[in-house]
């Protein structure tokens, strides 16, 4: 079921263009990321739909009602929006229970009400508490479970974990995914951190230059990009030069690291001329033995240039052999001994995606 | 008048956020626009004074040797004092925030102390028990003793907001401790200095009663005499345009100097509180000496001499004097207080909420159009007042207590909006908008939110209000209802009888009353240097 819709959505500051033509369907219960990098539109798009901004043209549906577009604009108080910006911005004069409990009425704040939500955030006891007498996650739970208060159609997370420490987001990123889940409510996620969208979105929308590029589900986003740029954009990337056409022969693209097999939903595929192929880091795995492999059709050796080690696994940068090769990147598991000017061998597992120039 | 000087300088760096985002506030601009409006109404009333006077007779009058002499008067005073001050505020800031100092902390208290004490205040101590006291001399003497607090008070905020880092850096990349404090020190501080100075010169060419009883001859004295009698409309006017156009140029000045000087700083403020630097013991001995002699002079005398006059007099004359009178005069000033108070901090509500949260070039013409009233001493506000109400209200706006209270809010409206402005910062406008998409209208959200948040700074607006009638005295005595006293104008009835015994007791009662608004504003603006500002 939609139940968020915006339909060749326009906003410019100024004279100054942010959003242009975005077009965007968001099915209930779902948790969808906007994905962009900053100066993108990410946040002017969030405005919109919570009603602090309004649209220049086009509309925006949520559930069946018309909340921005011909009909009129519908206030920020009347749409039932959850909205959790950056940094939680708690209410710092009231306390914990307080602040979870501020859109309810007089009356539902007395009863138990507010008591449940932060039994579902993890916080029951805490309700007396101040918020600077939270931790950075903790405030973010508490402001989730006051935007959860009011029974929101659609929950807005706007960069809620930027400003928390590396070890503490991925634990609170799992909590407020987990929490939005059991309370089945839609959600959309604003960031500019491709491994927070791919992680826990069921959908990502990338937006550039003010309209959407691509929406699909995080899989098929980092293994079919739409184009070159976001390849890079949601991911390492190795872009090798291609050719299509004869000698390689249909489904098959012709690159240093021998023939290889295209995705069958590549945009490029047929046809002839060269082409943009993506081959993903860890599409790339090192063949033991680089002194018998090496030569053999369907790989590449080369030297190592730099690189970095992470323990669960390293990052190689390689210079091939053939002199005309562009350096390309390797992420490996099983990592050889690491050494500046080694020889390795590598070869490509799996399809690849091309793009036509 | 006095004043508490703008923390605009040491403020903690506000980002700009979603500047210019929000839509176009139709209802606040309109309000704001009202009340700016109003407050250009004396200066309004002033020309249209000197045009029906005649421009011609107005120009003759301000030709005249006479307004030579006040210029000359006017200026050296102006330069001296500033001066004065500008070292005398930023070396005490200096060795209270940033050196050890013996006793400190009871400095940083006792040094903003002159603020309570109305000039003319400061201005009898010393007249009274010293004859020398008068002319050039006594009025520099006086007036620095009075008003260096307004460098001060800003310089020492800011010294205490300012980022240390810059100054170790400053030292590890080679630079001297000397040239550190001049190269990045005072640069810090500079701002802070020049928003002082500009006061002190605001201050110094708005002051009647002081100059008054010393004898010396400014414009607002001219001014004042001439008020008195009927026939001299277009020499006040000349000399109230004259005076204008003199602030004006101050106002102007003290812009094109501060520049667009921007803090830059990357990631959050460090509440670091830098080591003190170690004095040397003379150098320990000779700031110990120099800040208690200051103290001697600028608290202890003043006070001093209100007692020693109080015992000289003997009970009976001061008993006579404290009774019904005073209680009569205290009422009279607190309710005017009051009034003034909380009209100017209701009034400078939208147009703070403009200046914080929105942006755009009507907005900026707003806000800044307020200033102006600054460029307009209290006896220039007082006589636009009085000529426009005598002329077109007949006897029936003239000295009464409205008019006053009007009077009292145009003058201090500038003082109010610093405070307001700075409570209103306080409350980021994010949270209004989770208030408001929590399902609060705007005005539940405004209320529920950002007042709380900006209660304290409101507090204090209202305070420095507050402060600033208690010891106002020029505007005062032109526009005080016929039959009634406040304490300054008794004081200087009193004072100007040579009842000195008389008017010491309403000098302390001014003292007095005037005191505990300084400490809650002192304690205000202390915490919004520091960032301090969480309620509990």
């Amino acid at each position: 079921m939609r139940q968020l819709a915006v339909t060749d959505l326009h906003k410019a500051f100024g004279t100054h263009p942010v959003l242009t033509g975005l077009n965007l369907e968001v099915s209930a219960g779902a948790l969808t990321a906007i994905l962009g990098p900053s100066g993108s539109g990410k946040t002017t798009l969030l405005r919109v739909l919570a009603g602090f901004e309004r649209a220049d043209a086009g509309t925006v549906t949520i559930g069946e009602r018309v909340v921005d577009g011909r009909g009129g604009h519908v206030p920020p108080e009347r749409r039932r929006i959850g909205y959790v910006p950056q940094e939680g911005a708690l209410f710092p004069h009231l306390t914990v229970a307080n602040n979870a409990g501020f859109g309810l009425s007089a009356r539902e704040r007395r009863g138990s009400r507010t008591a449940e939500l932060l039994e579902a955030v993890g916080l029951s006891g805490m309700g007396s508490r101040y918020p600077h007498q939270l931790s950075g996650g903790q405030q973010q739970r508490v402001a989730l479970a006051r935007a959860l208060a009011i029974r929101p159609e659609v929950v807005l997370l706007d960069e809620p974990f930027t400003s928390l420490d590396a070890h503490l987001r991925a634990s609170v990123r799992a909590d407020v995914h987990a929490i939005c889940r059991a309370a089945g409510t839609t959600v959309i996620l604003v960031t500019h951190d491709q491994d927070e969208a791919l992680s826990m979105a069921d959908q990502i929308a990338v937006l550039r230059d003010g309209r959407i590029v691509q929406y699909a589900p995080p899989q098929n986003l980092y293994n079919r990009p739409a184009d070159a740029v976001l390849a890079r954009f949601v991911g390492d990337a190795n872009l090798l030069d291609g050719q299509l056409g004869e000698p390689a022969g249909p489904g098959m693209v012709r690159t240093i690291l021998g023939l290889l097999p295209l995705e069958p939903h590549s945009a490029a595929i047929a046809g002839s001329g060269t082409v943009t192929v993506l081959i993903r880091p860890e599409q790339l795995e090192l063949v033991a033995d680089p002194e018998r492999t090496s030569g053999q059709p369907g790989t590449l050796g080369g030297r190592v240039l730099a690189y970095e080690y992470y323990g669960h696994d390293a990052v190689l940068r390689v210079k091939p052999d053939s002199a005309a090769g562009p350096e390309v990147i390797v992420r490996t598991v099983g990592c050889p001994e690491l050494a500046i000017g080694a020889a390795v061998t590598m070869r490509v597992r799996g399809p690849v995606v091309a793009w036509t120039r | 008048m006095k004043a508490i000087p703008a923390p605009a300088a040491t403020q903690p760096v506000l980002v700009p956020v979603r500047a210019g985002r929000a839509p176009r506030p139709a209802g606040l601009l309109s309000v704001s626009a009202v009340i700016a409006a109003l407050l250009a109404v004396p200066l309004v009333f002033l020309l249209i004074e000197s045009h029906g006077a005649g421009w011609s007779t107005v120009a003759g009058q301000i030709t005249r040797p006479l307004t030579g002499t006040l210029l000359w008067n006017t200026i050296r005073l102006m330069v001296v004092v500033t001066v004065l001050c500008a070292i005398l505020g930023t070396a005490t800031a200096w060795l209270v925030e940033r050196t050890d100092l013996p006793g400190r902390r009871v400095f940083a208290v006792l040094l903003v102390v002159p603020l309570a004490i109305p000039d003319f205040v400061v201005s009898f101590g010393w007249s009274s028990l010293f004859v020398w006291v008068q002319g050039f001399g006594g009025a520099g003497l006086v007036m620095t003793l009075a008003v260096y607090p307004l460098v001060y008070l800003p310089v020492a905020a800011s010294l205490r907001a300012a980022d240390p880092g810059q100054e170790e850096v400053s030292r590890s990349l080679g630079v001297g401790r000397s040239r550190t404090f001049v190269r990045i020190t005072l640069g810090q501080a500079r701002g802070a200095i020049l928003g002082g100075c500009l006061l002190v010169a605001l201050l110094l060419l708005a002051e009647y009663g002081a100059f008054e009883m010393l004898g010396y001859q400014t414009f607002t004295t001219e001014i004042f005499t001439n008020l008195q009698l009927p026939t001299e409309v277009p020499t006040s006017c000349a000399l109230a345009l004259v005076l204008v156009a003199i602030s004006l140029v101050v106002l102007a000045g003290e812009a094109r100097w501060r520049g667009g000087g921007r803090v830059a700083r990357a990631g959050p403020m460090t509440a670091r509180v830098m080591p003190p630097l170690r004095l040397g013991r003379s150098a320990k001995a000779a700031s110990l000496t120099g800040v208690c002699v200051l103290m001697a002079l600028a608290v202890g005398l003043p006070t001093g001499a209100s007692v020693y006059w109080i015992v000289e007099g003997g009970v009976p004359s001061v008993s006579n004097s404290v009774s019904v009178s005073m209680l009569s005069a205290a009422w009279h000033t607190a309710a005017y207080g009051v009034c003034a108070g909380t009209l100017d901090t209701l009034l400078a509500l939208p147009l703070a909420v403009l200046a914080v949260r929105h942006s755009g070039a009507v907005r900026h013409f707003l806000e800044r159009s307020t200033y102006l009233v600054l460029a307009m001493p209290g006896v220039v506000i007082a006589l636009a007042l009085t000529y426009f109400t005598e002329q077109y209200l007949g006897s029936a706006g003239y000295q009464t207590a409205p008019l006053l209270v009007l009077c009292y809010t145009i003058m201090f409206f500038p003082l109010a909006l610093v405070g307001v402005k700075a409570a209103i910062a306080r409350a980021p406008a994010s949270l209004d908008e989770v208030a408001r998409s929590l399902g609060q209208s705007r005005l539940a959200a405004f209320s529920r939110v950002t007042l709380r948040l900006a209660a304290p700074g409101l507090v204090a607006a209202f305070c420095l209000v507050f402060l600033e009638v208690v010891t106002e005295l020029t505007a005062t005595l032109i526009l005080v209802p016929t039959g009634v006293q406040t304490l300054a104008t008794q004081f200087w009835q009193y004072q100007s009888s040579l009842s000195y015994a008389q008017a010491a007791p309403f000098a302390l009662m001014m003292i007095g009353v005037a005191t505990l608004p300084s400490i809650v504003l002192g304690r205000f603006f202390n915490r919004s240097a520091t960032g301090q500002g969480r309620e509990e």
